[in-house]
């Protein structure tokens, strides 16, 4: 995104510092929720254990980074692209922040999940939502990394299968629900697990749009995704 | 403020708050200090201040709250100025710089300062940064000025754009240049200390941004005392900032924490714009 | 009305007011110009006669007789010099003329001659030894009243009665003319020769030397001077000191003071009490530094003041002592300035008349000065001198001494000028 160094050699580097502990943060976001989604399937208590337990360093980055980012915003009054970069910072580590406190959730689920060796074998169908949700995040977090808008912009069309796949996992739940009264508590489990991954996609859509206006500087959160794509691809031509 | 008011500032400022005071590593200190012009216009009052070695310190504050006379206490810059005393002790490195011992010749030497307006001498570039080491005779042969000139243009920041043209006169510059042209004159006498007054508020701001740099790379060498009306400048280069109000020095401490959660409440109103 | 036509309602009277000022301007200027112009022409016009001199023809008898000198083959210098030259020219008129004989005649046909040829002849004979008992055809400066008429300056057709030029003094120039035996030739006399009670012998070299060397003396007493006591004034005395307050008040005084006063200074206290010689160029000197004084100290304090403050402060900064200030920034920065005013101060002691005629410079001084201690006069007391002699050659002269003093004024500013420059280029 920069073309150019600012004359301030002290004001660079801060910037990139930024970037790059959001993207570390990002980085740890990333595997705890790989993590999740692995213990969840493979019924790792150990794993699902960690897992619960490393949400605290993601908070403790949080606080690092917007303590990083209301000194840049007190000392060097960022203008323009670099005002738009520490907004951006700050939204999107909410949204990783988020996504890690998800991450935590699944990890506990799959603990209970594991320890009482419930019997329904629904876990499993999470794998596919979970494979795009994982998929889906490390898009964004390449978008973020790269300031790729355009690839932002594709990301945030995923969520929307990931919002069919939810929906299909939620009537498979209901159905087998009413069909096993017994495993109703490990099926809502199930279900959680469920709506934290499809949360999950939506923080990543989040990131994705917070990307989209720090490179055009356009707020795309509530408008329609196809027509600011369809403007964004005439404005290149 | 009126000067009815006074009564409840000293009381309202007692105390300087935050930390004006350092454990180690102090190259200036200040103890008591009060500045009078004509004999009863108090122009300080009982400052307490450290500043540490390879520091960057901005003293902000109102006009005419003294941060520039007390800039000027630091290399008896007042002593020109007839009918103002200085009372209270400045040290620099542990030594009294009032105390007989020490002329004030030998202490400019030592702390160099660069003015708001930038003042090069009508005269060569060359000559205006080989001025003080000609005065004091720091070289032996044209050679080793020759070296100092270069040095000094460099760390300057300015022996690029004037290395081919050293004889041109230093007043052709940019005002930025100039101002270089001036930060390199007093480096040329290799002081600890430099002391800036308003150095960039003649300046553009692109000019601003380039002495700002040039001063956070001196900072390695040289302690910074710079006193400046823009808060974001002292917000953007400053390690330690102090906040002056009517004479009284206020608040001093780290400038992140000045600028993100002052102590006091004249510097809050002060850095947010709401003094009045 | 809205304000934008009140403006413009009053807008044609600004502008007549504008227009109205520039004119005043412009005929004012115009007008002094036209003053100065005519002036110019005028003094011009009057002082071209004086460039030139007229010069008779003759054949010069070096007889020894005449020249009462005794029969030998060679004489030495001083013989030659105190040898009688007063004869030859008149001889040799008398030669050309020989039908004159009445005495009125003979008297006006020896004053057809200038009353200093005879020494032009002897310095022609002290060049050239062999002239004696030999005859030389050569010019001989001719008298001031044949030199007027030459130059057309008296009238042949006014009645004999009321011009100095006799009608057979007429018809002897018209002989001499037709004989190509009168020429007008360029006056070195003017610039080579001292003041003389004769127009066709005086010359301006002497007041113009003496000028010179009290210009020399002013310039050397009053500007070193007055820079140090503007710069202890204005860098060194301290202020508000009612000590320092009252100088300040005296010098500026001082610069108000009639010029004659200081004449009557000089007089009382350079040649009373110090016994300075009188009419010399030193005394002459020494009462126009007083007068010169002040005015070199305040446009040099102006000068000095007008350095801006944040050149001694970067100066300060570096390390310079108060004195090294001065000397390194100060003064040459003020330079330009202290020579602006020293030229003004010293042009108007160039044309100050009135101090010098009390101390003497008013004298009648036909050698040339040698030196500051000789007595010497001044170009505008020359003029004074001569536009105050009666005879008719001194009229062209008074105006040419003017066009000198003009030119030497010129010159003088010009050398500031130089000056000022090459301060301004150095920085």
């Amino acid at each position: 995104m920069e073309n150019h160094d600012h004359i301030s050699n002290q004001f660079d580097n801060d910037l990139e510092s930024i970037r790059n502990h959001v993207l570390s943060m990002g980085g740890l976001v990333e595997t705890n929720v790989k993590n999740a989604i692995t213990s969840l399937l493979e019924r790792d208590q150990a794993l699902a254990e960690e897992v619960a337990k490393a949400d605290f360093k993601v908070n403790q980055m949080e606080v690092e980074i917007d303590e990083e980012c209301t000194q840049i915003i007190a000392r060097r009054q960022p203008a323009a692209g670099d005002l738009r970069l520490v907004l951006t910072a700050i939204k999107v580590i909410t949204d990783l922040e988020r996504i890690g406190d998800e991450a935590e959730k699944i990890g506990r689920y799959a603990q209970t999940l594991a320890s009482k060796k419930a019997k329904t074998g629904m876990h499993l169908e999470l794998q596919t939502l979970g494979e795009k949700v994982s998929s889906m995040l490390n898009k964004t977090l390449d978008a973020f990394a790269r300031m790729d808008a355009s690839q932002a912009m594709e990301v945030v069309g995923l969520d929307i299968r990931i919002d069919e796949e939810f929906d299909r996992i939620s009537r498979l739940l209901v159905s087998h629900m009413m069909e096993e009264p017994k495993n109703i508590k490990s099926m809502l489990r199930v279900s959680w697990c469920a709506r934290s991954l499809e949360r999950i996609g939506d923080h990543a859509q989040n990131i994705c749009e917070y990307v989209i206006y720090s490179v055009h500087g356009e707020d795309v959160r509530h408008a329609d995704i196809d027509k600011v794509k369809k403007e964004y691809l005439s404005k290149q031509e | 403020m009126e000067i009815s008011d006074n009564m409840d500032l000293d009381q309202e400022i007692s105390k300087t708050v935050g930390s004006p005071l350092l454990e180690s590593k102090v190259r200036i200190a200040c103890r008591d200090v009060n500045v009078f012009y004509n004999k009863n216009v108090q122009a300080i009052f009982n400052v307490n201040l450290d500043i540490g070695k390879n520091q960057i310190l901005a003293m902000i504050g109102p006009s005419g709250c003294g941060k520039s006379t007390l800039l000027r206490c630091f290399n008896r810059m007042n002593d020109t100025i007839e009918d103002c005393v200085v009372d209270g002790l400045i040290e620099l490195d542990g030594e009294n710089i009032h105390s007989k011992k020490i002329d004030p010749v030998v202490l400019r030497a030592n702390v160099g300062m660069v003015f708001q307006k930038p003042n090069p001498f009508p005269k060569s570039i060359y000559d205006n940064v080989a001025y003080g080491p000609r005065l004091h005779g720091l070289t032996q042969n044209n050679s080793e000025l020759d070296d100092i000139v270069e040095e000094s243009l460099t760390k300057a920041g300015l022996w690029k754009e004037t290395k081919d043209r050293l004889n041109k006169p230093g007043t052709g510059l940019s005002g930025g240049q100039q101002q270089r042209l001036c930060i390199a004159r007093a480096i040329a006498v290799k002081p600890e200390v430099i002391l800036m007054d308003e150095p960039t508020s003649a300046l553009d701001p692109i000019a601003t941004a380039t002495i700002e740099e040039l001063m956070s790379e001196l900072k390695s060498a040289y302690t910074i005392v710079i006193v400046t009306h823009s808060m974001q400048q002292a917000a953007r280069i400053s390690d330690r900032t102090a906040y002056f109000h009517l004479g009284r020095l206020v608040e001093v401490d780290e400038t992140g924490h000045i600028f993100t959660n002052p102590n006091h409440s004249l510097t809050e109103n002060y850095i947010t714009g709401r003094f009045g | 009305m809205n304000n934008l036509e009140i403006v413009k309602a009053g807008l044609n009277k600004r502008y007549a007011k504008e227009r109205r000022f520039k004119f005043y301007g412009i005929f004012s200027i115009s007008l002094s110009l036209l003053f100065l112009f005519f002036l110019l022409f005028d003094i011009g016009a009057k002082s071209i006669p004086a460039f030139t001199q007229t010069y008779i023809n003759l054949d010069i008898e070096f007889d020894k007789k005449s020249m009462k000198l005794q029969d030998q083959d060679s004489y030495s210098e001083e013989t030659l010099f105190s040898a009688s030259y007063s004869k030859l020219g008149r001889n040799a008129l008398y030669k050309l003329f020989p039908e004159v004989t009445e005495r009125k005649q003979k008297k006006a046909l020896r004053q057809m001659l200038s009353s200093g040829a005879r020494y032009d002849l002897r310095d022609a004979v002290l060049e050239n030894n062999d002239y004696v008992g030999t005859t030389q055809n050569l010019w001989v400066l001719a008298g001031d009243d044949i030199d007027a008429f030459v130059k057309g300056l008296i009238d042949r057709n006014i009645p004999e009665a009321d011009r100095r030029v006799k009608d057979y003094q007429v018809k002897w120039v018209d002989i001499l003319e037709a004989q190509n035996k009168i020429e007008r030739r360029f006056n070195i006399n003017f610039f080579t020769s001292g003041d003389s009670r004769e127009p066709e012998q005086a010359g301006i070299l002497g007041a113009l030397k003496g000028s010179f060397y009290t210009m020399l003396v002013t310039l050397l007493l009053s500007f070193p001077i007055a820079v140090s006591a503007a710069i202890y004034l204005e860098e060194f005395a301290p202020k508000n000191n009612w000590w320092i307050d009252i100088i300040e008040i005296n010098i500026n005084n001082l610069a108000a003071v009639p010029s004659i006063v200081f004449g009557i200074l000089g007089l009382a206290v350079y040649i009373n009490v110090f016994g300075v010689p009188r009419s010399a160029p030193l005394v002459g000197g020494l009462v126009l530094t007083l007068m010169t004084l002040p005015t070199i100290i305040i446009s040099t304090r102006a000068a000095l003041k007008s350095v801006p403050p944040s050149i001694r402060e970067a100066a300060l900064s570096i390390g310079a002592s108060k004195m090294q200030v001065i000397t390194h920034h100060v003064l040459p920065l003020a330079m330009p300035g202290i020579l602006t005013g020293s030229i003004i101060g010293m042009a108007q002691a160039l044309g100050e008349t009135a101090p010098l005629l009390m101390i003497g410079m008013v004298a009648f001084v036909a050698d040339i000065p040698q030196s500051i201690l000789d007595p010497a006069t001044v170009l505008p007391v020359q003029v004074f001198i001569w536009s105050d002699s009666p005879e008719r050659g001194f009229i062209a002269l008074t105006s040419a001494a003017i066009v000198t003093l003009l030119v030497f004024l010129f010159f003088m500013n010009l050398i500031a000028i130089v000056l000022r420059k090459k301060f301004e280029t150095r920085w």
